[in-house]
């Protein structure tokens, strides 16, 4: 499974990909096949590199995470889009799911809430 | 112009003890929660990460920390790197994650920014909304932080 990190922050990308490669994961073969700190660079990167899951923050300069979102699956209705925002109003988490999203995690997260997204979106 | 009241000022006091626990297993403790005055204006530290608000509210959200504070907040996330950039792109991030959390309570016409972040040394907080903005001083581990609330709600 391919996946592609999707945050403004690098601390924030750099913290997912480090518990990606987490052992329980390993089992479930991601690979981590790109970074991308705007929803702009997100949309370059899914062409080039085809995920099948990605991690997408909500607030981004240039294109939003719901933006992108709805983009991304556009292009590939199949992919899995886990967003990871501190946005923790209901009605945001809806709208992501609404267009596109397969789930939402809220910051902050630790490292077992987030294998356990990963895990239910690769399940 | 609705001024946001003590009930409202705990929303973010629950964010900061969240977020500390959630990050280091480890609680914060808010040492103090004023209203800030001439006599006694928002402590400000090495870095500062501010989020503007704007739909329903106006104003900004900081959130203030030293080196220190940063440096083990990011050995806590296992964070290898520790540049300047670092620094600031972590107190941005939570700068972003306090205000984000607080949509629970103020909804999604609470519109917030992306974090812009800076380094000492600074004047002082900008576009003040708040003649007196909320001033919330946490201690995590033995170092002090600050998170100062300058918003209204206008619609």
């Amino acid at each position: 499974m391919k996946l592609m990190i999707v945050d403004d922050s690098s601390i924030i990308r750099n913290r997912i990909a480090r518990i990606s490669r987490h052992v329980d994961l390993a089992k479930l073969e991601i690979d981590i096949v790109g970074q991308a700190s705007n929803g702009k660079e997100a949309v370059d990167l899914f062409v080039k590199a085809h995920p099948d899951i990605v991690t997408m923050d909500l607030t981004m300069p240039e294109m939003d995470g719901v933006e992108c979102t709805k983009a991304l699956a556009y292009m590939n209705p199949a992919v899995r889009i886990l967003v990871i925002s501190a946005l923790s109003d209901k009605s945001t988490a809806l709208k992501a799911l609404k267009n596109g999203a397969s789930g939402f995690l809220y910051k902050p997260f630790n490292d077992e809430q987030l294998i356990s997204a990963l895990e239910s979106l690769v399940n | 112009m609705h001024k946001i009241n003590e009930t409202e000022i705990h929303v973010f006091i629950d964010a900061i003890g969240h977020y500390f626990n959630q990050i280091s297993n480890e609680i914060a403790i808010v040492k103090a929660a004023y209203l800030a005055s001439d006599a006694e204006p928002p402590p400000l530290y090495d870095y500062l990460g501010t989020i503007n608000l704007s739909g329903d509210y106006q104003g900004s959200i900081y959130f203030s920390a030293p080196r220190i504070l940063i440096r083990h907040l990011l050995i806590a996330m296992q964070e290898p790197n520790r540049t300047e950039q670092d620094f600031l792109d972590a107190v941005g991030e939570i700068a972003n994650t306090l205000a984000g959390n607080a949509r629970k309570h103020f909804g999604e016409f609470m519109n917030i920014s992306v974090p812009t972040s800076t380094a000492a040394p600074f004047t002082e907080l900008q576009n003040s909304t708040r003649i007196h903005p909320f001033v919330i001083m946490i201690k995590w581990r033995q170092y002090h932080a600050s998170l100062v609330i300058d918003m209204e709600r206008i619609h």
